[in-house]
This record gives structure tokens, sequence and C-alpha cells, in this order.
């Protein structure tokens, strides 16, 4: 019998203890904490503009979110969202660069499935490797994040580089491969939408058909599926193939909604966040929209915080790990309160 | 031709010096793997020894306090990793790069509390390079593998030790039995938690060792995300090394090799991206996993906590 009471409270709790971990560490700095507070509710709520900025740093979390989630699901473990990211923030700017002149209606599409392939081949060969030769995904995403960070770089420095710019940047993107803003006066693009779909289509891809079922099973317990004649590598390769997709997407929607243009460090980390946001949103694509959401809170709340009062923003950092590490122990932490009510119950 | 020779050697001396943090924490990470616990969070563990070893070196001026308390917090990080796998059975593979997270954002939240954000960065004390006595006299080779600081030289020792354990002694079996077949090491009567504790430590002792290199060896002072990924490089290192202490070694040297090519190339003014050759690596890696294929070398316990009663 599962134990609502006694789970909903231990996660109370640990967010709790986030929150005094929070005042303790600002306390530490020796700065007014209600300042450091007021200043990180301000940029989180204090204009449209603020609260637009939430959402424009959930977007890609979301995506890349959903991407390590659904790999989660059949049990492949994606730590490589960041270098997939990055292939399709390349995809972007190679395809506006080459067609200058099409028409936003053609470019725009083009650009989100060149993505999604770029990002989904790029964590299909990790992919085909786990699946034919039972080779650890866990190294090699983490090898394919290097070697695309390294590729950006080459082709920053070569056939992408602006030749009028000294820093290897790309040239600006044309107007027809960016995403429109969708108020004025912030930086909020329609990229939050086309995350909100994927998340929309995705929970109907792995909860409404049988392909998503198949997709469940393989992660649930490959030996049962290798015996009823559901293929485990043709399962893992496809799910690989959605997973590094969804992150190409993101580094599409990162440079036609954000940069406009392609340069190094485009990403701070959301590859690596986005198995966190995973996590947290329990490999349910509503739950990532949600998990997503919050840690952005939790960024731009700090960053918001280290402008008011000084207070250094790596602060979200720490709290983050903490939860996680937290929710990794709660079962034994909270043992006797979700044990007892079990019994009740 | 002396000239060349000369050159080659402190070429091969550049490698070595590369290398080392990437050994030393393999060779951690190595120990760990083999009785079963993946350990993630390197990186976690590098950070928090390069941080303390290079605030306690600042504070106290001696450098071997800092090589000390670099161990220490090595071993906190290394503990709070081993108590959540192998106590609260959480994911490894997840606990380990939160552990990154929380690290990265401490170290770098107590670098601007204690020193504040300023241009000038605080220097600290580094550990002086001398000549092994006798071995530093052979000619060239002398230059290139003798003539190092004190971490060069525990490397060496540590690479030693950790094959002697592990080919020669009772103890490497008992390792090796944690990580391959956990239960039936209980049921010899092998402590299984008690051995995996240890090789957590162990692998926190020798992380937070590497991370105090960054400080005290190399740069002598400290800043955010000093280790930039290294911790991740040093878990290459034991994939190419398949967990044997002499491949460590080779394949910690062969990625120094080609970070020093690249910093020669840059020196040059040769116009290749210089990430042309950082990426080397990292493709080498992937091939070795491709060709090691089959024949898999990885611990059968790797990644799954132990659970007593569970068959």
């Amino acid at each position: 019998m599962k134990n609502k009471a006694g789970d909903l409270i231990s996660y109370l709790m640990i967010v709790l203890a986030g929150i005094i971990l929070m005042i303790l560490l600002i306390g530490i700095t020796g700065n007014s904490i209600s300042d450091a507070l007021s200043g990180f509710i301000r940029g989180i709520a204090g204009s449209s503009y603020s609260v637009a900025e939430v959402f424009v740093k959930a977007t890609p979390l979301i995506l890349t979110g959903l991407g390590v989630s659904v790999a989660f699901k059949s049990g492949f473990v994606n730590i490589g969202a960041e270098g997939q990211l990055y292939m399709g923030a390349v995809t972007i700017t190679a395809l506006a660069l080459a067609f200058p002149n099409l028409p936003k209606g053609i470019l725009m599409p083009l650009c989100l499935l060149g993505g999604f392939l770029a990002g989904g081949v790029w964590s299909l060969i990790p992919g085909i490797l786990k699946a034919k030769m039972g080779i650890s995904e866990v190294i090699n995403t983490i090898m394919f994040n290097y070697i695309a960070l390294g590729i950006v770089g080459i082709l920053l420095q070569t056939v992408l580089k602006d030749p009028n710019n000294y820093f290897p940047v790309s040239a600006t993107l044309t107007d027809s491969a960016g995403l429109s803003i969708l108020i004025p006066g912030t930086r909020l693009h329609s990229g939050i939408l086309i995350a909100v779909i994927c998340a929309i289509l995705i929970d109907i891809l792995i909860f409404k058909t049988s392909l998503g079922f198949r997709l469940r099973a393989v992660g649930m317990n490959p030996r049962a599926c290798l015996c009823s004649g559901i293929s485990v590598g043709k399962h893992i390769i496809i799910s690989s193939m959605i997973s590094g997709g969804l992150a190409g997407i993101a580094g599409v929607c990162e440079i036609a909604g954000l940069h406009h243009k392609l340069i190094e460090g485009i990403s701070p980390g959301y590859g690596y966040l986005a198995i966190i946001v995973a996590l947290l949103g329990g490999n349910n694509p509503f739950g990532v929209i949600l998990a997503a959401i919050g840690i952005a809170t939790l960024q731009v709340g700090s960053l918001s915080m280290q402008r008011a009062a000084n207070v250094p923003s790596a602060i979200s950092s720490i709290i983050l790990g903490a939860i996680v590490l937290m929710l990794m122990a709660r079962k034994t932490i909270f043992k006797k309160l979700i044990d007892k009510k079990e019994e009740q119950g | 031709m002396s000239q060349i020779l000369l050159t080659i050697a402190t070429f091969l001396a550049a490698c070595i010096r590369m290398a080392t943090p990437l050994t030393l924490a393999g060779l951690g990470e190595a120990f760990s793997e083999r009785t079963g616990v993946m350990n993630l969070g390197v990186e976690a563990i590098m950070l928090c020894g390069a941080f303390s070893s290079f605030i306690v070196t600042f504070w106290t001026g001696n450098v071997y306090w800092g090589m000390l308390c670099g161990m220490l917090a090595g071993m906190i990080i290394s503990g709070i990793h081993a108590i959540l796998c192998i106590k609260c059975k959480a994911n490894q593979t997840i606990v380990g790069l939160a552990l990154n997270f929380f690290a990265l954002g401490l170290t770098s939240f107590l670098f601007l509390i204690v020193f504040g954000q300023s241009t000038i960065l605080p220097q600290c004390k580094t550990v002086p390079n001398f000549e092994f006595p006798v071995l530093g006299k052979i000619p060239l080779l002398g230059k290139a593998f003798f003539t190092h600081n004190i971490f060069v030289y525990l490397m060496y020792l540590l690479v030693f030790i950790f094959l002697f354990i592990y080919k020669k002694t009772e103890w490497g079996v008992i390792f090796t039995a944690v990580g391959e077949h956990p239960s039936a090491a209980d049921t010899a009567g092998i402590n299984v938690f008690r051995i995996r504790y240890l090789a957590c430590m162990v692998n926190g002792l020798l992380g937070g060792l590497a991370g105090s290199y960054f400080t005290l060896a190399q740069l002598g002072f400290f800043m955010e995300d000093i280790t930039a990924g290294k911790g991740y490089i040093a878990l290459v290192t034991v994939i190419l090394g398949r967990r044997n202490p002499l491949g460590i070694l080779c394949s910690a040297l062969l990625i120094g090799l080609a970070d020093a090519v690249q910093f020669q190339l840059q020196t040059m003014n040769i116009p290749i991206p210089s990430q042309a050759f950082s990426i080397l690596p990292y493709i080498a890696a992937v091939f070795v996993l491709l060709f090691s294929a089959g024949k898999s070398s990885d611990p059968s316990a790797l990644g799954i906590p132990y659970e007593r009663d569970n068959r």
C-alpha cells in the first residue's frame, strides 16, 4: 500500500531543509537576509520581464529534461544532452547561413527537423553501441559531450566563423531563422510553446501508444521483453534517438529564440542539469515541466539576489545539489515516518 | 642531436606533469569501481581537494598541511557518496552528478566569501621540484621522469603499490570478489559493506590529492571550476586503462601527450584550431570502448547496491 501522507511530509521536509540551507548560506555571507530574499523574489516575480526570464531559462531545461527522461524510461542513461544540444545549435546555424533567403515558414521547420536529427544522431551512436555491443552509455555520452564541444570550437574558427569578427562567433542569423517574441519587452520566445508541445507529444507517445509501452517495458525488465519477443536493442536505439533529438531541439530554440548566432558556451551545463530535471520530475513529461520551472526559478532568483545583495549566485548549485542528495537519501532518513504510516494505512 | 633529445625529454616531462592528477584520481576511481561502486563525482572530489588544499596552504604557509586537508576534503565528499550509495542504495550516477553540482557551488561560494570578488587572484606556496636521488642522474630519462615534485613520485609509488595489491595479495582477490559477486563474497565471510566503504575512502583520498595537485603544484592559486572537467577525464583513463594501474598510467600519459601537443602547436602559431587535438583523447576513448566490446572487463556488480537478503 502506497503511503501518500508520509511521502508528502518527507518531500516538504526536504524543501524546508533547502530553504533553511539557503537562509543559512546568506547568513554566512554577512548580508541582510531580508534584502537578499526580497532580491530573490523581485528577480522571479518583480515585473513581467523577470517572470518571463524564468520561462526563458526553463525552455532548454524542459526540452533536455524530457529527452533524458524518455531515455531513462527504456534504461538508457543519457548524460550527453549537453553535446546533443550543441549539435542542434550547430545545425540551425549552418542551415540558416546556407539558406538565408528561404521564407520563415520553410526555414524554421527545416531547422527544427535538422536539429532533431543532429541531436538524435549524436545520441544514436552511444545508443547503438549500447544496444548492439553492450558498451556502457554513461562514459560514451560524456565523451560525446566533449567531442561536440570540440567540434563547435573547430567550426567557429573555420567554416562558421564570422570573417568580420575577431572572436570565434558566427555571423548573426537572418530573421527568418528566429523564433518570435511572445510578450513585447521581454525575452520570452515561442520556444516555450515548442517545449510544451513536445511534452504533450512525449506524454502521448510514452503512455498512450504501444511503442511507448514497449519502451517502458524494455526499461523495466529487459529479460522479460527478450522472452516475449520485444527487441530490447531496437527500443533502446529508438529512445536514444528521441532523447537526443529533444536536446537538439533545445539547441535550436536557444539559437533561434535567444542568441541569434552561434557562440561557444551557449549552454551553462543545461545537459547536466537535465538529468536532475528528469529525476525531480519523476521522468513524467508534466513533472519535467514543473521541475524545469522550479530549477529555473532558483537560478534566476539567485542571479537577482547576487545583484541585489551581493550574495554569490553559486548558492543555487549548492542548494540544488543538496536537495538532490537529500532526495536520494529520503527513504533512509524518513524511514520511520514512511514505514509507520504504512502500518496504519 | 643532443638538442633534439633534450626537447624530447622536456616534452616527456610535460606529459608526465599533465598525466599526474589524472593518474592519481584514476587509481582511486579504479579501486572503487573494482569493488562495485562507480563514482561520477570525481570532479567534485578533485574540486574540494583543490579548494581546501589551497586555503589551508594559504593560511598556514605549509604545503604539506594543504595536501593533507585536500585529501581529507576528498574523503568527506567521497564519504557522502559512499553513504548514499551503500547505505541508502541510491543511484550512483545521479548521486555523483549531484555532488558535482554541489561541490562546484560550494567551492566558488566559499572562495568568494573568503577572498571577495577581485581581479588579482591570491597566491599560495607551491611544492618544489627536486631531482630524485640516483635515478635523476640518468641522462635524459632522469630529466624526463625523475626531476619532478612530490606528487609525481607519489604517483609512481602508488601505481606499484596498487599493482602489487591487485596481483600479489589476498586483498586483491577480496576486492575483485566484492565487485564481481558480492553475495558470494558475503557468504565467504567478507564484509562487503566495509570493503566498499574502504574503497570509497581511498578514492576520496586519492581524488583529493589529485585536486590539490592543481593548486599546489601546477598553478599556485584557486579559481572557480579550476578542475574544468578533469574529473570526467579521469574516468576516461579508468576506462582506457581497463582499471589496471599501469593501464591507467599509460592512458593518462596519452591524454597528457595530446594536451602537450596542443600547447606546443598553440605556441608555434599553427593555424589549426586547438580543439582538433584536444578532442583526440575522447575519440580514442570511444574507439577503445568499441574495440574492447564483448570482452567487457566491467565488474559484474558495478553500479548495483548490495542488499544482503536480496537474491
